[in-house]
């Protein structure tokens, strides 16, 4: 009995060391894991769509509530004003799984800056066609308002022929971030004066 | 994605142990003789598709929610650990036969990397229940029929003529190296 | 005086891994497809190894026999998790491109191996150096099979081009059959050099 007590408790301290240590290194490097998964994953199509490097727009994140979630939105500033904006969004029902996508929104003339797919999983050589650039300049200077619809559909947008599931993913994302930028606009503009704001007193102290 | 493309394209055009290289110890240790090749590919099915249901299982409803997805790693080795542990504690106790004929090769399988790899490899395709089922058995079956080709071609290996130097595991890697390239020969099958 | 040097350099030649001591063949083939890439992997190795090496070392007298293994695959977990989180704040890209191969170091078998072996009967200090030694041989090995395979197979070296525009790289080196092949030539070279030297240590 006590030989087994014995082993219990010996394997039980170890597990709660690691357990701890593992707790430890974790809440130190989080913030900067994160930053890293931001710079290599989010990084290029944010500088593709905002036209600034990426350092300079990942310290602009913000995250906003819509009716469909939260939503990660980073915006770039000229001279003190907001010009663009690149929402993140998943487009649910690619033949892979879920398409995560990027779109850009231009603040003052309410049009699109572009698409940019962040991570899918589609087949190679069809679903991923979503990635070339072909496709993805339809949603170039499109307005705000939407919608994005297919040519069949009334829309603009020509589908891939073969990928349709990744078609209606990519075009499903994209007005989800859409209709999340028309509607939470006000929202957007208040978390980014207040960011600001936060910048600006880090600054001074 | 259509389960039966998948469980060919993880047989056989991603081949757990010619393609993705994983398992590669017993894969030298072990096939030398064709009946303990069977043996062993027998045992990997079974453990490598029960600790999958259950490393998934333990992932999506316990380590997301939790948010302690980086603990993957140590919960993964654990559970398999103790489900070899466990697996060999039933076998002997309820079903002799089979523990004569899996038991010795269970020890050998906590560090196989070809278990965890599966166990893995199912998170990181963010596969669903049913996908990973079907991709846990089949790659452990691919890692079978690998090891079973191997230890039919190492038998008559053994009676050919091979320089000194390049006997033992030298010669088993560039002969794994040739499998290599024949499972090549599939990979247009499935994209 | 004497056994520190022998523990200190039988890493380098005498128990070389993967070619001398045939364990860890799965991250040698998987991640040598470049020099840059098996250089990072034998770095996290080493890490792990010395330790793991140092705790099991230091525990040895604590652990009671019954539990031993599975202390020890608590103790590398531990190690490789901190590795991994490490990779990923650090070494972003080098963490991407080695995938599920840095959990994989979980089962590498030289490192339960030195562990059993060596660490639970010696000294800290000792199986800190037998740790570093096996770590920076196997760390020779993966970057001496990724360059060959990166220099035959893409023509350049940790990402500099070495060769001229006519040289066709070829492609099989960088894939899986050349993964294999190569490590299979290599280790058969070293035997035939070993055999040369009057050694006896064919592996059978």
């Amino acid at each position: 009995m006590r030989e087994i007590a014995k082993l219990v408790l010996v394997l039980g301290l170890i597990c709660g060391i690691s357990a701890g240590s593992l707790a430890t290194v974790r809440t130190r490097l989080a913030d900067r894991i994160e930053q890293q998964n931001d710079l290599f994953v989010r990084g290029p199509a944010l500088e593709l769509l905002l036209q600034q490097p990426a350092n300079d727009i990942l310290g602009h994140k913000l995250t906003i509530d819509t009716p469909e979630g939260s939503m990660v939105v980073f915006y770039s500033q000229e001279s003190g004003t907001v010009c663009g904006l690149a929402i993140e969004t998943i487009g649910k029902g690619g033949y892979g799984g879920d398409i995560a996508v990027m779109l850009g929104v231009n603040m003052e003339s309410n049009k699109l800056l572009g698409l940019e797919i962040i991570k899918h999983q589609e087949t190679p050589g069809i679903g991923s066609q979503i990635e070339k650039s072909a496709f993805r300049n339809q949603w170039l200077g499109l307005p705000a308002h939407g919608p994005i619809q297919l040519t069949n559909e009334g829309g603009t947008i020509d589908g891939i022929s073969g990928a349709t599931y990744s078609t209606k993913a990519v075009i499903q994302g994209s007005q989800k971030a859409l209709s999340a930028y028309m509607n939470s606009k006000d929202q957007i503009s208040d978390l980014i004066q207040q960011s600001d704001a936060a910048d600006q007193t880090q600054l001074d102290s | 994605m259509d389960l039966v493309l998948l469980a060919i394209s993880a047989i056989f055009v991603n081949n757990i142990l010619l393609a993705q290289y994983l398992g590669n110890c017993p894969f030298c240790g072990v096939s030398k003789k064709l009946s303990t090749s069977l043996g062993m590919g027998a045992a990997v099915i079974f453990v490598a598709t029960l600790a999958s249901i259950f490393t998934w299982l333990v992932y999506y409803y316990l380590l997301e929610p939790l948010g302690l997805k980086y603990m993957q790693t140590l919960v993964f080795i654990l559970i398999i650990a103790s489900l070899v542990q466990f697996v060999e504690i039933f076998l002997k106790k309820f079903s002799k036969p089979l523990y004569n004929a899996l038991g010795i090769y269970l020890p050998l399988i906590t560090t196989n990397c070809a278990v965890m790899g599966i166990a893995l490899l199912n998170i990181k395709h963010e596969f669903g229940f049913w996908e990973m089922v079907v991709f846990s058995i089949s790659s452990a079956a691919g890692f079978t029929l690998a090891i079973i080709l191997f230890a039919s071609i190492r038998e008559r290996l053994f009676i050919s003529h091979v320089p000194s130097f390049m006997k033992g595991t030298a010669i088993a890697l560039v002969t794994a190296g040739i499998m290599s390239l024949s499972f090549m020969g599939f990979s247009g099958m499935v994209n | 005086m004497s056994r520190f040097l022998s523990v200190l350099l039988h890493g380098f030649w005498k128990d070389l891994p993967p070619f001398r001591l045939v364990l860890g063949l799965c991250p040698a083939l998987a991640v040598t497809a470049s020099a840059n890439n098996g250089l990072g992997m034998g770095m996290s190795v080493t890490f792990v190894l010395i330790f793991s090496n140092l705790v099991i070392s230091l525990l040895r007298n604590v652990i009671p026999n019954k539990v031993r293994i599975a202390s020890y695959i608590v103790i590398i977990a531990t190690l490789v998790v901190i590795v991994e989180m490490i990779l990923q704040a650090y070494f972003f890209g080098l963490s991407q491109q080695l995938g599920i191969y840095i959990p994989l170091i979980v089962v590498n078998c030289i490192i339960l191996g030195r562990a059993e072996a060596f660490a639970s009967r010696n000294t800290p200090f000792l199986s800190a150096v037998d740790g570093l030694s096996i770590g920076l041989g196997f760390t020779m090995s993966l970057t001496v099979v990724g360059s060959i395979r990166e220099m035959l197979g893409a023509g350049t070296w940790f990402g500099m081009s070495l060769a001229s525009a006519e040289f066709e790289p070829f492609a099989f080196m960088i894939k899986a059959p050349g993964a294999f092949i190569c490590l299979g030539l290599l280790l058969g070279l070293m035997n035939a050099f070993s055999h040369w030297r009057g050694e006896n240590v064919i592996q059978k």
